[in-house]
């Protein structure tokens, strides 16, 4: 137990870090900025602990501009009344133990850092806003037995040796050495200085040793501008990332591994009426159901067969029945129909005066099918009797999944349907085989959704580090501003025509799930320069990208998309994340592996963080998440 | 009737004026008309069958106040119940909101009082908020009645106005109303917004201004 008045040596200390996920307990202090250190308690037997406490402090300028942040590696010794968890702010004070770490893992070019336990899970998730976590990384390197995972270069596991003797030896000795004494930073300007007369490369391996005692804080503030200068552009070329200057101990973490060149895929010929009958037997039963659909990825199809094509790969019809089958499936299908129809046809304004659910449903479908693609022909006009159909197949949708009934965006996906089917029970079955690969996009409580939109940030991080980084520092790392894109399948921003084009090679479910989120990585990548050139913040993107309706390419993209599929599938530091997303086997290293790894940036969801800092992520963290 | 102005074109080297910042967002029921009283503010236009907002949208308009130019960011969100989980996304921070009612739907005009309340439960808390009562070119088809949406809007402090984005009446009026009721000489007290706007240095391109007034 420890004892009321303790000795705690403070190994490391380091202030402007904020917490992004910790256990339950802690939940009241998530975004807060605070002071991390590693504390030992020489005492007790909880030797060693990462703590965090909170800054009182809100927003001060000074803090915002600072370009170097407080850092000691140098050994304090303190003593508490009470152990520091333990008083009043205890809720606001983190702890833990350094023997529940089992690994951690740096992202963001350093300025990310995570720490799990031996199940792989996260135990807390700090970010250093003002500098970078290196110092800490060499402490924790220097205090515990790391390597760095196999899987994940980010990632370092500890040797699990706590209680063995010889390691207390080695600690000892490490903390006898204290290496950097206050009275060693004389020495160590003189050697930054002396980096002008040689070139930085030869010296890195001397460098990286010495980043940790520049973060010296406010004391140290004073230094040259010559060595600050030095610093300030060395830093930054590691940052900036080279893949050359990694040693064996101080490696350098902020690595990027390359992908695979992009190779564009040229889009292929449709799916032409000629081909579907050849690929039908004399039964109308499809063999080979993969070259069909490998057909339709690569070309789409023909319009004069894409009404009967889109009825299979709805699940309208099936692949593998006869004709005469068939006709049965659309018997059964078609007196279902009329049936749930009917039970909405036949209420009574009693019955519906006491159905608020209903009532309010049907209001939601008139309002929305008035204004559905009413600039298109099919549905142009006063009167227009396919605004009635649309209004039947969506309000009898809405009896056939009650819970779900109807949603904002439902009728932009039926539109097309009905357009090409023309026909109200052929539409409705195939709005169904449609909802039913999307129905989660219109959870009530937009899971779905989010899901995707983490996926989408999880794939950006992955295909183009820098990119998700600058989308992370302007409150962007939500992906919010795809959200119309992936709720209604890009059909705001394409033709109807391309839209279809679209559709149908997404429901071919090649070359892997998920692959509309490599459509958004697609158009996004041609958007970023001047999403990045111009500096956007959070709502300038989403204005660039709702303006892009209209102007999307879909061939261009589906080719594009295609090639940076087989890019990421290549790349050899794939990480399980990315894999679970594009659906392949995991790799599964059970000691690091986890689906959060590379996702991590949805959880700092920003709105436009002009005005708001921390605390608008604490309400979009209640609010969307 | 307000005079649209596109302000804030001097030519550099002007001294004259300040030109301050505001996030504004549209709230209220789906289809009462939010995307329309946008459009017709900012681009002049009226579409009968405005699509539905999915989402949400972005755009700017800079209105001329005696020496001032205020330039409101506008959030056009979607309306429907279940994407409310979404608002707050879009409230936050907002020196201004519009709650919008149709005044053919009484169902929408009890939506928009629990925005409000929202608004003054969760918002900052010196957001100015302005009620519309929207399609007042359907007066003859009326369920609200004006006296009761103001007597409402006088209770709670807010802005009231009927409008019509299809004939216009009363849509620049609204969001001029609002200008002139945002507090545009005052020390902003840190993050948040609470209540004021930013100033923008003349030339700034906008969206990262000093964390100052207007003064």
């Amino acid at each position: 137990m420890e004892d009321n008045h303790e000795e705690v040596l403070e190994i490391f200390c380091q202030d402007g870090v904020q917490i992004l996920t910790a256990p339950a307990a802690y939940i009241s202090q998530l975004n807060n900025v605070g002071t991390l250190m590693i504390v030992e308690y020489p005492n007790s037997n909880v030797t060693r602990c990462i703590e965090w406490k909170p800054i009182d402090l809100t927003i001060d300028s000074d803090v915002q501009d600072q370009e170097w942040t407080v850092v000691s590696t140098v050994r304090r010794r303190r003593t508490y009344s009470g152990s520091l968890p333990v008083d009043a702010n205890r809720s606001k004070h983190l702890k833990i133990n350094m023997s529940d770490i089992k690994s951690f893992r740096v992202a963001r070019k350093n300025q990310k850092l995570t720490f799990r336990d031996g199940k792989g899970d996260d135990l807390c998730t700090f970010v250093f806003q003002h500098g970078s976590c290196e110092g800490l990384v060499a402490v924790l390197k220097g205090i515990l037995k790391t390597f760095v995972s196999r899987r994940d270069k980010h990632v370092y596991c500890i040797l699990d040796d706590e209680r063995n003797p010889e390691r207390q030896q080695l600690d000892k000795s490490f903390a006898e050495l204290n290496l950097f004494q206050e009275q060693s930073s004389p020495y160590v300007w003189k050697l930054v200085k002396n980096f002008q007369n040689r070139p930085y490369e030869t010296t890195m391996e001397a460098f990286s040793k010495i980043t940790d005692i520049v973060y010296r804080g406010a004391e140290h503030r004073l230094m040259d501008p010559e060595v600050h200068n030095i610093l300030h552009r060395s830093l930054e070329a590691i940052e900036n990332n080279t893949t050359t200057h990694s040693h064996e101990e101080y490696e350098v973490i902020a690595h990027v591994p390359k992908l695979p060149a992009l190779k564009e895929y040229p889009r292929g010929r449709p799916l032409s009426l000629e081909q579907w009958k050849a690929l039908q037997d004399s039964e109308g039963q499809v063999e080979d159901v993969d070259a069909v659909k490998l057909v339709i990825f690569r070309g789409g199809i023909a319009s004069n067969v894409r009404k009967e094509v889109w009825k299979y790969l709805l699940d309208y019809h099936r692949w593998k029945y006869t004709h005469s089958e068939q006709a049965n499936l659309i018997k059964q299908r078609n007196e279902e129909y009329f049936i749930m129809k009917l039970q909405w046809r036949s209420m009574t304004k009693i019955q519906e005066d006491n159905f608020t659910d209903y009532r309010e449903r049907k209001s939601l479908i008139e309002k929305d099918v008035n204004r559905t693609d009413r600039t298109l022909d099919y549905f142009a006009g006063d009167n227009n009797p396919n605004l009635q159909v649309l209004y039947d197949i969506l309000m009898t949708y809405a009896m056939y999944n009650f819970d779900l009934g109807y949603v904002q965006g439902m009728s932009d996906l039926l539109s097309p349907i009905l357009y090409l089917m023309n026909n109200e029970v052929e539409a409705f079955w195939c709005f169904v085989g449609f909802m039913n690969k999307v129905s989660s996009n219109f959870d009530m409580d937009q899971a779905g959704m989010k899901e995707q939109l983490q996926h989408l940030n999880t794939l950006t991080a992955f295909y183009d580090p820098e990119f998700a980084n600058y989308l992370y520092k302007h409150d962007s790392a939500n992906m919010f501003f795809c959200f119309r894109w992936l709720l209604v399948w890009f059909k705001r921003e394409l033709s109807q025509q391309d839209a279809m084009r679209l559709w149908e090679v997404l429901w071919t479910d090649l070359p892997c799930q998920n692959f509309h989120l490599l459509i958004c990585v697609a158009i996004l990548d041609t958007e970023k320069h001047i999403l990045m050139e111009n500096n956007y913040g959070f709502t300038e993107i989403l204005k660039h990208i709702n303006d892009l309706s209209g102007n999307i390419d879909v061939s261009a993209v589906i080719g594009k998309a295609e090639g940076m599929y087989n890019q990421i599938v290549d790349a050899e530091h794939l990480t399980d994340a990315v894999r679970i997303i594009i659906g392949l086997p995991i790799l599964g290293n059970a000691s690091v592996i986890d689906s959060k790894e590379a996702s991590p940036d949805i959880s700092d969801l920003t709105l436009n963080g002009d005005t708001d800092e921390v605390s608008y992520e604490n309400a979009l963290t209640n609010s969307f998440l | 009737m307000a005079n649209r102005t596109s302000a804030a074109q001097r030519p550099n080297g002007s001294t004259q004026g300040k030109i301050c910042q505001f996030k504004l967002v549209l709230l209220g029921e789906s289809a009462v008309g939010k995307s329309s009283l946008v459009l017709r503010f900012v681009k002049g236009q009226f579409h009968e069958y405005q699509e539905s907002t999915i989402g949400a949208a972005f755009l700017t308009q800079t209105v001329c106040l005696d020496d001032t130019t205020v330039k409101f960011e506008i959030w056009d969100t979607a309306g429907q119940e279940r994407y409310h989980s979404l608002a707050p996304m879009y409230y936050r921070g907002a020196q201004a909101a519009i709650v919008v009612y149709d005044i053919t739907n009484q169902d929408t005009f009890a939506r928009a009082k629990t925005w409000v309340k929202e608004l003054q439960r969760q918002a900052s808390p010196n957001i100015v908020i302005a009620l519309a009562g929207n399609k007042q070119d359907l007066a003859n088809k009326r369920m609200v009645e004006y006296e009761e949406a103001q007597a409402h809007a006088e209770e709670n402090g807010l802005l009231f106005m009927e409008t019509s984005a299809k004939t216009a009446m009363n849509v620049n009026d609204i969001f001029l109303a609002i200008a002139k009721k945002l507090p545009k000489n005052e020390q902003t007290t840190g993050p948040g917004g609470s209540g004021q706007g930013r100033r923008l240095v003349e030339g700034d391109s906008g969206a990262k201004a000093a964390g100052n007034c207007c003064k």
